[in-house]
């Protein structure tokens, strides 16, 4: 009962040497080899716009909604992109309620990053009205348990949340054309947002006994490293982020080979995404076509023998 | 009277009911409550040395902190924080482990009506998992009143806001005891007629109210059976190491 008393948790040193003694013959202690990334699996709720993503032991849940604002002075055409990390007590002991520490500030940022300086999401096509109306678009990305690597399974949340949005439809009316008229799902089918390509997060840990490399640490090896990366790049081969705040110096050519991982890594997780989005869209697209009977009765010709 | 209903449930069905536990590596207790689309997460830490600034340090404490689904906390989320902490402090044997505090975390995933009686079904099945001693489970029911009189359980939202008014009703799980038929009574009635809960929203006659408890407490005796065999099936499969 002793180390549940504890607010928050430690590794001991024994479990730390344990970790970089096995690494050294290249054995992480879940059995994966340095460069393997852990199964990830992508799931949907009832509403469009909500995914559940597990890397591993990490899970994380996304949710994306569109409000009706005013755009920033200095971007009358654009939408707005905004995303709020929520690193729930319930994913670690230590996570502390109220405002948002360090660490989910930069994971927020990091995802943000990814987003959208590289365009991936079309904020042009938000706009209804310039000046006036355009669509704000809320990512909540909620941690709920703390495996390790919680920025790559945050940033594929966020992308299937994305892809399976869908903002309702609005058209220009009024006697000047300048009221905004919001039709609701059941009249205007909603649509999709406008997504150019997929960053993808990767990242990697170092450690400080010559030089290892691991991709995808759990939460263990996350405790034992010296310094970490993340580069976010998308299956064109195109670096969108990469971000080494701090930790350990690394040398050039681990850098490169880091890249060169990423990418191979990026093409496997986006076609996984895709795949999903695509069985969630066939899904959806199923139940509407149950929803209206309406269809008309099919006729079966007798075969005349 | 028969009533229509949308999904085409009767007036006392419940939604389907589906409950896990043991679902986060990191949290002490864990589970995932639903009740047809309404999905609530619950995750249990403790317990941890030391209470509160303001609360008893003979007893041990329940925090609780509610996750809405988007947006801001507000006034409605500690509203829903503080009736679940009353409730499972009333639940909860607190003398067990004194100067302690255990917390509670739900994450609302989905809200299609009922949500607070779910939140708190998760919240005990999350107590559960994490070996926190309790002296029997709270199951909380929602009841709603129409205009004309008749009472419908556990509504959708739509349901929710068309009606006059509704009630989230908790009661005490029943109870199997090989303790004699007399000695678990309280005030000659049995435990399971007492109520730990209610929180109403709208105008109600006094007569519908006691309707709406019977009804309540008739579907907690569905709820508690639902709950054991949950319970009963899970705890053979397998144990939580560490």
């Amino acid at each position: 009962m002793e180390g549940r008393l504890a607010n928050s948790w430690r590794l001991t040193v024994n479990d730390k040497n344990f970790i970089k003694t096995a690494l050294l013959s290249e054995i992480r202690i879940d059995g994966r080899k340095p460069f393997e990334y852990r199964k990830i699996s992508i799931k949907f709720g009832r509403e469009d716009g909500s995914s559940e993503v597990q890397l591993g032991q990490t899970r994380v849940m996304g949710m994306v909604t569109a409000q009706l604002v005013q755009p920033y002075r200095d971007r009358p055409k654009e939408g707005i992109l905004s995303i709020f990390t929520e690193f729930s007590p319930m994913a670690d002991p230590s996570f502390e309620p109220g405002r948002p520490g360090e660490l989910a500030v930069e994971l927020g940022r990091i995802i943000d990053r990814g987003l959208r300086e590289s365009r991936a999401v079309d904020t042009e096509s938000l706009c209804i009205l310039a000046s006036k109306f355009v669509w704000a678009i809320r990512i909540d990305l909620h941690i709920l348990d703390n495996g390790g690597n919680l920025v790559d399974a945050a940033n594929i949340a966020a992308l299937a949340a994305l892809l399976t949005f869908r903002r309702p439809e609005c058209s220009l009316g009024g006697e000047d054309g300048q009221e905004v008229i919001v039709h609701p799902p059941e009249i205007r089918e909603p649509l999709p947002l406008t997504v150019h390509h997929l960053p993808i997060a990767i990242s990697f840990g170092f450690f400080s006994n010559e030089s290892i490399l691991v991709i995808d640490p759990t939460h263990n090896e996350e405790a034992v490293m010296g310094g970490r990366m993340t580069t976010t790049v998308n299956a064109n081969g195109d670096i969108c982020a990469i971000q080494k705040s701090g930790g350990e110096g690394v040398p050039q050519r681990v850098i490169m080979q880091c890249l060169q991982l990423a990418t191979s890594k990026a093409a496997s997780i986006t076609k996984q995404i895709k795949d999903a989005v695509e069985v969630v869209n066939t899904e959806r697209a199923l139940r509407k076509v149950k929803r209206h009977p309406t269809s008309t009765g099919v006729d079966v010709r007798e075969k005349q023998n | 009277m028969e009533v229509d209903r949308e999904d085409g449930r009767s007036q006392n069905q419940l939604r389907p009911l589906a409950c896990s536990r043991n679902i986060l590596h990191r949290a002490h207790g864990s589970a995932s409550w639903s009740q047809g689309d309404t999905k609530v997460l619950a995750a249990v830490y403790g317990p941890k040395a030391g209470t509160k600034k303001n609360e008893n340090p003979e007893k041990a404490c329940i925090e609780v902190i509610w996750k809405p689904k988007t947006g801001q906390i507000g006034k409605p989320e500690k509203e829903y924080e503080m009736i679940l902490k009353r409730t499972l402090e009333s639940v909860c044997i607190l003398t067990v482990n004194p100067n302690t505090t255990t917390s509670i975390i739900v994450q609302v995933v989905n809200d299609d009506g009922a949500l607070l009686p779910s939140a708190i079904n998760a919240a005990c099945m999350a107590l559960v998992d994490a070996g926190i001693p309790m002296k029997h489970l709270a199951v909380a029911i929602c009841c709603c009143v129409a205009k004309s009189g008749y009472v419908i359980l556990d509504p959708t939202k739509l349901e929710e806001q068309k009606m006059k008014a509704f009630a989230y009703l908790v009661f005490p799980n029943s109870v199997h005891s090989v303790l004699p038929e007399g000695s678990l009574r309280v005030e000659g009635e049995p435990i399971e007629n007492g109520i730990i809960t209610s929180v109403t929203h709208g105008i109600m006659s006094v007569d519908d109210y006691f309707y709406c408890l019977e009804r309540g407490r008739a579907a907690s005796v569905k709820l508690s059976d639902f709950l054991r065999r949950n319970l009963q099936q899970q705890s053979t499969d397998s144990s939580k190491a560490g």
